[in-house]
């Protein structure tokens, strides 16, 4: 017993200062189970490293993929052990639905979708209850925005040749076309019986077959990039449809020179002394009235002009998409520039700059939806066993004023319909409708050929689809993107098309 | 051990039946949904098994009756529910993990688990029942910390090395692990210490500086105890034993004395030693470095802790389910050694967050109760010991809890009562017995204070 008479205080209350710590101990490894099994759980579930993603990678069927109009695109079979595997529709998709296989892991959007196709991911409140349904897996199905047709012919229309084409809704921002060539057979990666061999010889192919140009190959651009510089100098107001420069005729005859550097041009002949306006300088693809031009906005707004469209940033989209650029920023002047000389080459699609065929797409687009840039999709919609969530239109920005954008139409027009710009851009006109474009022919120096560009959409007046065309080393771009570009805007326009 | 068993009057305990007859409901259901998901019938998951444990929990529950001692009737229902979840987890995982043959018959994991339950149950009850004296402990500490430490040395010379770790000593026959033991005799032995010089811990005073600290040679204990667990460490490579030794320990200091300046020491010693542990092993670092990152290398050394936090993952908030969990891929379990070392893991992807955060609760509850039964104890050594023994399994379960949800780095201790293993759950079982004999008021009264010990005394007189 304790005597009363002791001096020493009972042990109560440092046994209760003990509970308290220990009491906030393990309220700390709640703390710590609640965030784990709670905040951080989604993104553990859907990790390729999670066993049940594993396992029920290889025993349940993966979700299907269906085309705009309801077409199979991917889909599954059983082998000999009862392991599902990957069967897909078209190898002209494989860019952009990639594979799933045991051995090589994911691509493309069975990648972007992985956790949706497989089953396991679907909304928090349904995986809380997970437990209490009899198959804890719902698969989800994808629509595609893509067009199974339009995408075959965009794969016909590139043949062995290697390029990227890219269609869109320029209203919507639904990607119909986003084809590269080459391309390969995604479903001999994905059964079990092929996967190997197919794939060590993709590995070993030089021509880059794996590799989706469309979104991941970067280019220069030449004069497509014109559009951009149109966009820029109207949006900032440094010039107007109607500026010309009493420098650019003179310049014709032996280059514009600046800081000792020699620009260029071509169309002499055609124009003479004229003194050009944008619609002039965008049908002949003047090369000194859009470097002047250039020089006018300054490297800040024309960086920053182009940020508005897309550059400088991953594209918000389904897809991994690889960064576009004016100039790699390495030099001190406004925008990032090295001098003068290398904003001005920029501003014809020259120097420093590179795209992505997506990117040029996406300019198109936005001159067609009259200024506004529409965020593009690939999905519209997921569906589950009892519930599908639809996938829609989204505004990204306002890049310039619904005028500017139409004078950048008009001109665009001209360069496909004028009388010098059909010399052009020979066979992109849309036979019956009124086609916007630009055509591109991107030097890359030495003595190769130049990539072929077009971008543009149709009808000018109510655009329905807008285009890029890419084919690498082929030539000027009037000559092979561009009838490429009015052949699939037609096949996609033309009634049932 | 006198006086044993004195004039015996049945006593009923109606907590602990209705508390075990909750633990019976909960476990019986938590069989037949283990049944409803391997089995796919509505009937309980091997029901022999769980009929002989919860026979077993009702026989200690009789025999604590017929022995009418006023003991503590909440521990023996919530070490129940422990019990019973590990016996419903052995049972649920592959029986290949651990084999015993006898004679003919060969018992797996889910089996072995229960003759281990059912030894630490009967254990318990033994010593709550029988034990109505303390002077064997009290009087003879030196004794303990001796045994305590020859232990340690024994394991040294003939310790088997099993993972890097060398951890298990096997004489003969019988193998078993001595740090569980070790954990008991050295709470027995700083109870017998502090209590005796209690009053010249807190009233002494050395002054060092503006610092006032409890006269010096009365460190050299603390000093023992942070040598010894160096000492785990490095003979025994075992984190989890010496960080469960040092934080009962300094938690021990501070509820006999409550200086705050010992603690404070304590914990930069305890810096102090983490930091050349650091600085001399590698397999210390390697630790610390999986447990600041261990997704740097998911497949290779953060596998375990990793897989451990994608089984929280999977349970979420409700678990998937007994039986739902642990996918296996290639035959493989996810989680190597979930047995030993991540049942909370596999519980809390089956059981979910709630599971867990109940496991957890119970585990509070013992240490709730075990301290009670510290603050009202009769003098400052009962006091103590209670204290500490609550404290063994508090502690040692949030060190393991913690490994497994990466708040410390992964040490190799049990989570007391639920991991599998003999040594964990007959040394836990002791703890249980003493806090249930400590818990009963009515026993023998401790002998008169001596008034802090004899050197206490030697000082008074030389006043």
């Amino acid at each position: 017993m304790l005597s009363g008479t002791s001096r020493r205080r009972p042990l109560g209350r440092t046994i209760v200062h003990v509970a308290l710590v220990l009491s906030v101990a393990f309220g700390t490894l709640a703390g710590a189970a609640g965030y784990w099994a709670v905040v951080a759980a989604p993104g553990l579930v859907r990790s390729p490293y999670d066993p049940a993603v594993i396992s029920a990678a290889r025993t349940v069927p993966r979700g299907l993929i269906y085309d705009r109009d309801g077409e199979l695109l991917a889909s599954n079979e059983v082998d000999a052990n009862g392991e599902s595997y990957r069967v897909y529709r078209s190898r002209t998709m494989s860019q952009v639905i990639g594979y799933a296989s045991p051995r090589y892991g994911r691509a493309g959007l069975e990648l972007a979708y992985d956790a949706e196709l497989a089953g396991l991911a679907g909304d928090p409140m349904a995986d809380m209850f997970r437990k209490f349904v009899a198959d804890p897996y719902d698969p989800k199905d994808l629509t595609l925005t893509l067009s199974l047709p339009l995408q075959r012919a965009a794969a016909r229309a590139l043949g062995d040749r290697r390029g990227a084409v890219v269609m869109l809704d320029p209203t919507t921002g639904e990607v119909l076309a986003l084809a590269s060539s080459p391309t390969y057979d995604a479903s001999a990666i994905a059964n079990p019986a092929t996967a190997r061999e197919t794939f060590e010889a993709l590995l070993a192919d030089d021509r880059q077959p794996l590799l989706p140009r469309a979104t991941l190959g970067r280019y220069v651009p030449g004069s497509v990039f014109k559009i951009v510089t149109a966009v820029a100098g109207l949006g900032s107001g440094a010039v107007s449809p109607s500026t010309t420069y009493e420098a650019q005729p003179p310049a014709e005859e032996d280059g514009l020179l600046v800081e000792g550097f020699r620009i260029r041009d071509g169309h002499h002949p055609a124009t003479g002394d004229r003194e050009l306006d944008l619609v002039g300088a965008t049908e002949v693809s003047c090369n000194i009235w859009y470097a002047l031009t250039g020089l006018e906005i300054g490297g800040a707004d024309l960086v920053d002009y182009a940020a508005r469209l897309g550059f400088g940033a991953p594209i918000p989209f389904d897809l991994p998409t690889a960064v576009s650029q004016v100039t790699n920023g390495s030099g001190d002047e406004p925008g990032g520039f090295v001098d003068d000389v290398e904003l001005a080459n920029a501003a014809y699609g020259q120097a420093e700059t590179f795209v992505t065929p997506l990117q040029m797409a996406l300019v198109a687009a936005t001159v067609a939806n009259r200024g506004e840039l529409m965020r593009p999709r690939l999905v519209t919609a997921i569906s589950g066993r009892d519930r599908t969530r639809t996938i829609g239109p989204a505004s990204l920005r306002r890049v310039i004023d619904r005028s500017d954008a139409d004078a950048i139409t008009a001109a665009m027009v001209e360069a496909v319909e004028g009388d010098l710009g059909r010399g052009y851009t020979a066979g992109a006109d849309v036979r019956g409708v009124t086609t916007a474009g630009k055509s591109g022919t991107a030097e890359l120096g030495g003595s190769g050929e130049p990539h072929s560009w077009f971008i543009g959409f149709a009808p000018a007046e109510a655009p329905r689809v807008a285009i890029a065309v890419i084919v690498e080393q082929a030539g000027r771009g009037g000559e092979v993107a561009a009838p490429i570009a009015g052949d699939l805007m037609a096949t996609y326009l033309e009634p049932g098309g | 051990m006198p006086r044993v068993l004195g004039h015996i009057r049945p006593r009923m305990r109606w907590i602990e039946t209705q508390l075990l007859i909750l633990v019976a409901v909960a476990l019986s259901v938590g069989s037949i949904s283990l049944g409803l998901t391997l089995s796919g019938t509505i009937a309980p998951y091997e029901p022999v098994g769980l009929a002989i444990y919860l026979a077993t929990l009702g026989g200690a529950h009789l025999a604590q009756i017929l022995a009418g001692r006023r003991s503590d009737q909440v521990l023996l229902p919530v070490v129940g529910m422990l019990g019973g979840l590990s016996l419903l987890l052995m049972q649920r995982l592959p029986q290949d993990l651990v084999t015993l043959d006898i004679g003919e018959t060969t018992l797996g994991l889910g089996n072995v688990q229960l003759v281990w339950l059912v030894l630490a149950v009967v254990v318990a009850t033994t010593l709550g029942i029988v034990v109505r004296s303390d002077t064997w402990l009290r009087s003879y500490k030196y004794t303990w910390a001796a045994l305590g430490i020859g232990l340690l040395l024994l394991t040294f010379v003939f310790g088997a090395d099993v993972g890097g770790q060398r951890l298990t000593l096997r004489i003969g026959p019988i193998g078993g692990q001595p740090s569980e033991l070790l954990k008991v005799i050295l709470v027995v032995f700083l109870a017998g210490y502090l209590s005796e010089n209690r009053p010249l811990l807190i009233e002494q005073d050395t002054r060092l500086g503006p610092v006032r600290l409890p006269p010096l040679p009365y460190l050299a204990p603390m000093v023992a105890m942070w040598a010894i667990a160096l000492g785990i460490v490095v003979v025994q490579r075992d984190l989890g034993a010496a960080l469960l030794f040092f934080a009962v320990f300094l938690a021990l200091v501070y509820a006999a004395t409550g200086r705050v300046s010992l603690v404070i020491i304590g914990l930069l010693m305890f810096l102090a030693g983490s930091a050349i542990m650091a600085s001399l092993f590698e397999h210390v670092q390697a630790r610390v470095a999986i447990w600041i990152d261990p997704f740097a290398d998911p497949l290779g050394d953060g596998y375990q802790i990793v897989q451990s936090l994608h089984a929280f993952a999977r349970g979420g908030l409700l678990g998937m389910g007994f039986g739902n969990g642990l996918p296996e891929v290639g035959g493989r379990l996810p989680i190597p050694e979930v047995h030993t070392d991540f049942p909370l893991a596999a519980l809390g992807e089956e059981l979910g967050l709630i599971g867990v955060v109940a496991i957890l609760g119970l585990y509070l509850v013992i240490v709730e109760r075990g301290l009670r039964i510290g603050a009202s104890a009769a003098d400052d050594f009962r006091s103590i010991l209670a204290t500490g023994l609550a404290l063994v399994v508090g502690v040692q379960a949030f060190i393991i809890a913690a490994g497994n949800l990466k708040v410390l780095p992964l040490t190799g201790v049990t989570l007391p009562f639920i991991s599998y293993g003999g040594s964990s759950l007959l040394a836990n079982a002791v703890v249980v017995g003493l806090l249930l004999a400590l818990s009963d008021k009515g026993v023998e009264p401790p002998p008169p204070p001596s008034g802090g010990g004899w050197r206490w005394r030697l000082r008074r007189g030389s006043r």
